[in-house]
């Protein structure tokens, strides 16, 4: 499904555990890489490359918060909410970014652009107020700052 | 052997067993949702936390090992206190279904919450919606709400089946069992998990609002199903609610349920022999005597085919097919009729189907197919004998419809039918072999008569009646001894299976010393090595 | 004192493992599987009286001496690189800026408890740090630090990093070993302990990040020397301090252990950011602990003087509210933070912190009842004590200290409909 390539990645990551259930996690991680999200194919996948029921799976896939069950925008926003972040203005925050791009947490950007959601804490209430953007933290927060990255963003 | 103070007495316990086994061996009862005896410990539902002197928090007794010298308290105001609260937690969004849970009456959550809740909820926030009859199987429905997370299906899923269909899903409070879109509850045993599951998540769809479980009857008996002999619990509608508003019995079976042996099938039975007994009703019961193809008096026709036989046995040329659903005692009668009459000779039809899996089915679905050989110690197979008949060698040939399945009675080719002058049908159905019998007489169905199976694995193991056969109907042994009557020869004034049983006892070596209160509910090995010396 | 943990993380290309070995880094693996036994290493880390980091203090040598001494089966090392304690953000900075001294210490432990392999269990969120962890991994492989027969010695040890995918939860140690195993994050009932039966059934030990960062220093320089800095044997050695809220200079600051709170948020941490807005609560130690009052909060942050002053050291996450801080909003978010992480495995706890973040979001909301202010002490002493881990008593704690130093604001909440601190604020 994903070519050789793929498998061969796969094959390493099994490698390093004494069981391929063990490999569930970094495998999921490789296939909402490769696909964007957890689709029911790859869950599937998965399932059948690691010897465990596809229910197994989903069950990981559903308990585990950052693997997607649905696609998201190009540019997913996770804003920290929790204690630190709060008292340091992330409700702001996060009221200013469903005001600018004008979606709810859980929703996306007609555009395809922008999603959105509300996370717990990031270990990075040094920072705060902050949120992860895909892969990366933005870390002390404005709202001029937010507007200026974000309008940066293709 | 390590000591336990429970509850002030002090107890022998067997080495490595917990708490809760040690209390539940001597009737001590400990409440529990999560822990069965046939699956792994979870220690999730908490409801069995216990005083455990020196240990500063309260601890699962489902899971803390007794050490020598423990001492337990299992109804402290500290113990009650945590049982109240697990209760209230349980309960907070548990859905207020029993009116219409088919769990209410053997539901551990009403059952624990009368013993343990405090009987008023604080809780007063909207509770969780979720699914609700799902169908999630050929025979499972789900319902979300009533789960309490115990894990013992996706227990039984994982460890005994090997299947894993069902898992847990989401996390925390939002958690729930389910099944992987497309895929199915489709083990062949699939309705284990509705037996396990303490309360109304699961539910047999064929038991699905069919009655309240306090009108049940249970009987304990055998399974008929295959050569396991899984024993099971016959539930019939009870005596007083037997009445509907036409004035007529209603004792039909309304389910079966493993009961627990564990030599035999451990706490689980299969879903074929589960709603095996949906097969007495496929076909129109035989209940009365007929001749010719019409109602006839029983005794009349007992007399027609006693003469019958009887001619045909002393010139040797009589024949008899039986069921591998038939039980000891009907074999043994007829074959002490027929060494009385002359001589028959027996033959036992095979049923065979599918494989033998790791778990309990058997591709033998003969339930008694080993009693059968014993008993019968037929000298040729069935083939042989109906070569017989259709060269003409039979004149008289006696077949034993089956006892569970019409379907599973034997075939006779057009060959015999031509060759063979009379055919008695002795069975509880109108099935083909009956169709094609001149002389039918109506025996009991499985679940109307007490007798003995043997399992494949030579245990011998009590049917016992769970309603009546209606009608002229009666077990097979009983219409052996009517025809004995009829022909003028002795057989033993047997009054009741247990009589029957004695006497194949003294005949059959590989029942010797077999009695019913030896065999009792759980079964006693029978077979020349386990008898011998007996 | 001088930096030990943090001596590295100014440095140019700090993650380097050229640069870590030239500041004398990997002399204490050296040192371990060339001249010392693993029990050495043990009763050196003994000595040092080093108490784990990841929350519950627990003495590190003593676990280490709970594993197998004979090897019947692999034995493993599990780096707990969960960190999701809200208020706790240290490991994450050794990982970013001196994954080295963290390897190390994996290496040299791994060493003491005779490990086959150290799985680096770090939470999803943290990619950045993964990716530093994952060149410092390959790094130490090549210069023979990690893989077979390390340094010639005869032991071999693979060194793999895990990432989660977003569970506080697996951040419990039993936990982290489900999760590693492929499974949801489920901790497990305990007897067997991870030292008899852990991950793949095997002699398992998980040790923090911060605690493993410390073996270097203690084989370099000594137990006793360790064991010298703090206040006392049982509470020792360098420590992280995590501060954040209303403070003009949150971060991460290394001291010895006993730092007085006063010192951290006044001296090193600038102070409180807005200077009309004086210190109302603080809690010490990560949010699963007991909250301070403003009065109570001359206390020294270690781990005995904090569970004398009714609270713990926690995962040394310091959370500073001042005065326009309403609690009940921040009791409903710390409740939230429960609920959401809840596994859901064990009653209490699914039950319990679902019921309590409702009742707190009706208060927050203006509907609450005089009652529900009982009811939440109520339901939250009747989750703690009763679950399978300590996430129940961690959802309690914060239920409980709230209610009690600060009812007079939860009631005034109640009969006013409203928060009446926002209103000065």
């Amino acid at each position: 499904m994903f070519g050789v390539e793929f498998e061969k990645r796969v094959d390493a990551i099994v490698g390093r555990y004494p069981e391929p259930k063990a490999a569930l996690l970094p495998v999921l991680w490789e296939l909402q890489r490769a696909n964007g999200w957890i689709s029911p194919p790859c869950a599937e996948w998965a399932a059948a490359r690691l010897g465990v029921s596809p229910a197994h799976v989903h069950g990981a896939v559903t308990f585990y918060t950052m693997y997607k069950q649905r696609p998201t925008g190009r540019h997913h926003i996770q804003v920290c909410t929790t204690l630190s972040c709060m008292l340091r203005g992330s409700d702001e925050l996060l009221e200013h970014l469903r005001r600018k791009l004008g979606i709810h947490e859980g929703q996306v950007t007609a555009d395809g652009r922008f999603s959105l959601q509300r996370v717990e804490c990031l270990g990075s209430c040094g920072t705060a107020p902050m949120f992860q953007l895909n892969d990366d933290y933005h870390e002390n927060l404005t709202l001029s700052a937010v507007d200026a990255l974000l309008d940066r963003l293709p | 052997m390590p000591k336990l103070t429970l509850d002030g007495r002090e107890i022998d316990v067997q080495p490595g067993a917990t708490i809760l086994q040690a209390a539940l061996s001597r009737g001590h009862e400990i409440p529990h949702f999560c822990w069965h005896p046939g699956l792994s410990i979870a220690g999730n539902c908490r409801i069995c936390l216990v005083e455990v002197e020196k240990a500063p928090k309260l601890q699962i007794a489902c899971q803390t090992q007794v050490q020598d010298g423990m001492v337990v308290r299992t109804a402290s105001p500290r113990v009650e206190a945590a049982r109240n609260a697990v209760m209230e937690f349980l309960l907070i969004n548990h859905p207020l279904d029993c009116p219409i849970c088919d769990q209410a009456g053997e539901c551990r959550l009403q059952d624990n919450a009368v013993a343990h809740g405090t009987g008023i909820s604080r809780y007063t926030e909207p509770k969780l919606a979720l699914a609700k009859a799902v169908d999630i199987g050929e025979h499972v429905l789900l319902d979300q709400e009533r789960c309490i997370q115990c894990s013992r299906c996706i227990r039984f899923c994982d460890e005994i089946t090997g299947t894993s269909e069902l898992a847990f899903f989401r996390r925390g409070e939002r958690t729930v069992i389910g099944i992987w879109p497309g895929r199915r509850l489709d083990n062949p045993y699939s309705g284990n998990v509705v037996d396990i599951c303490p309360v109304g998540a699961l539910t047999l769809k064929e038991f699905r609002f069919q009655t309240r479980v306090w009108y049940l009857e249970n009987t304990p008996s055998i399974c008929a199903g295959c050569a396991r002999g899984c024993n099971v619990l016959i539930a019939t509608g009870r005596q007083r609610e037997l009445m509907t508003t036409q004035g007529q019995q209603d004792d039909r079976i309304k389910r079966v349920v493993p009961r627990v042996n564990i030599e035999v099938n451990g706490h689980w039975m299969c879903d074929e022999g589960r709603l095996s007994f949906e097969r007495l009703a496929v076909a129109p019961r035989l209940r009365q005597a007929e001749s010719g193809g019409s109602a006839a008096d029983y005794d009349e026709v007992v007399r027609e085919a006693a003469r019958a036989l009887a001619a045909a046995a002393q010139a040797g040329r009589a024949g008899l097919l039986a069921g591998p659903r038939a039980t000891c005692e009907t074999l043994y009668a007829w074959r002490r009729l027929g060494s009385a009459l002359g001589s028959l000779r027996g033959a036992v039809h095979a049923i065979e189907r599918g494989a033998d899996d790791e778990l309990l089915l058997r591709r033998d679905k003969g339930a008694n197919s080993r009693g059968a050989a014993w008993v019968l110690a037929p000298p040729t197979g069935e083939a042989g004998l109906l070569d017989a008949a259709a060269r003409g060698e039979i004149d008289v040939l006696v077949v034993l419809g089956d006892a569970l399945d019409p379907h599973d009675t034997p075939a006779l080719p057009d060959a015999v039918r031509a060759r063979v002058e009379t055919l008695i049908y002795v069975g509880p159905f109108r099935d083909a072999a009956a169709e094609a019998a001149r002389l039918r007489l109506p025996a009991a169905a499985w679940s109307e008569e007490d007798g003995s199976y043997v399992s494949f694995e030579d245990r011998v193991q009590l049917l016992r009646r769970a309603r009546l056969a209606g009608g002229a109907a009666r077990p097979g042994w009983r219409i052996a001894v009517d025809l004995a009557l009829a022909a003028g020869v002795e057989l033993p004034a047997w009054t009741q299976a247990a009589d029957v049983l004695a006497a194949a006892a003294q005949d059959v070596r590989e029942l010797d010393g077999l009695t019913e209160e030896r065999i009792g509910l759980l079964g006693a090995p029978g077979g020349l090595a386990a008898t011998a010396g007996a | 004192m001088e930096k030990i943990l943090t001596r590295n993380i100014h440095k140019e290309r700090s993650v380097s493992i050229d640069v870590y070995e030239a500041g004398g880094g990997y002399q204490a693996l050296r040192k371990a599987v060339r001249s010392l036994t693993p029990d050495e290493v043990t009763d050196q880390v003994k000595k040092s009286g080093l108490r784990g980091r990841g929350g519950a203090g627990f003495p590190c040598g003593l676990k280490w001496s709970f594993m197998p001494k004979e090897k019947k089966k692999p034995h493993y090392l599990l780096c707990n690189a969960d960190e999701s304690e809200p208020g706790t953000f240290k490991d994450r900075l050794l990982m970013e800026l001196d994954p080295h001294l963290v390897l190390e210490g994996c290496l040299a432990s791994a060493y003491a408890i005779r490990a086959d392999a150290c799985y680096v269990y770090i939470r999803g969120e943290f990619v950045h740090a993964a990716g530093v962890l994952d060149r410092a991994v390959a790094e130490a492989y090549a210069k023979g630090y990690a893989g077979s027969n390390v340094l010639g010695s005869g032991w071999s040890c693979e060194l793999v990093v895990h990432r989660g995918a977003g569970a506080y939860i697996c951040g419990e140690e039993t936990a982290l070993m489900t999760s590693l195993e492929g499974e949801r994050g489920y901790p497990r009932v305990k007897p067997p302990f991870p030292a008899q039966r852990g991950v793949w059934g095997c002699p398992t030990t998980i040790n923090n990040v911060e605690t493993l960062a410390c073996v270097p220093s203690i084989l370099e320089r000594g137990p006793e020397w360790f064991a010298a800095i703090g206040p006392n044997e049982r509470n020792s050695g360098p420590k992280l301090y995590c501060l954040s809220g209303h403070v003009k200079r949150p971060g991460v600051y290394e001291a010895a252990m006993g730092l007085p709170l006063g010192e951290l948020i006044y001296d090193l941490g600038g102070g409180m950011l807005h200077a009309d807005r004086p210190l109302k609560a603080c809690i010490p130690g990560g949010s699963s602990v007991p909250v301070l009052a403003a009065a109570e909060c001359d206390v020294a942050l270690d781990f005995d003087s904090l569970v004398k002053a009714g609270s713990a050291l926690g995962s040394a996450g310091i959370m500073v509210m001042d005065s326009s801080t309403c609690m009940v909003k921040a009791l409903l978010r710390i409740a939230h933070f429960y609920a959401h992480e809840s596994c859901g495995q064990c009653t209490p706890c699914r039950e319990g912190t679902g019921w309590l973040e409702r009742v707190l979001e009706r208060i927050e909301g203006g509907s609450g009842r005089l009652e529900d202010i009982d009811l939440l002490k109520s339901v939250a002493d009747n989750i703690e004590g009763n679950t399978i881990c300590a996430l129940g008593d961690a959802a309690a704690w914060p239920v409980q200290s709230f209610v009690k130093k600060f009812r007079d604001e939860f009631v005034a909440h109640v009969q006013a409909g409203k928060c009446t601190v926002l209103s000065h604020a």
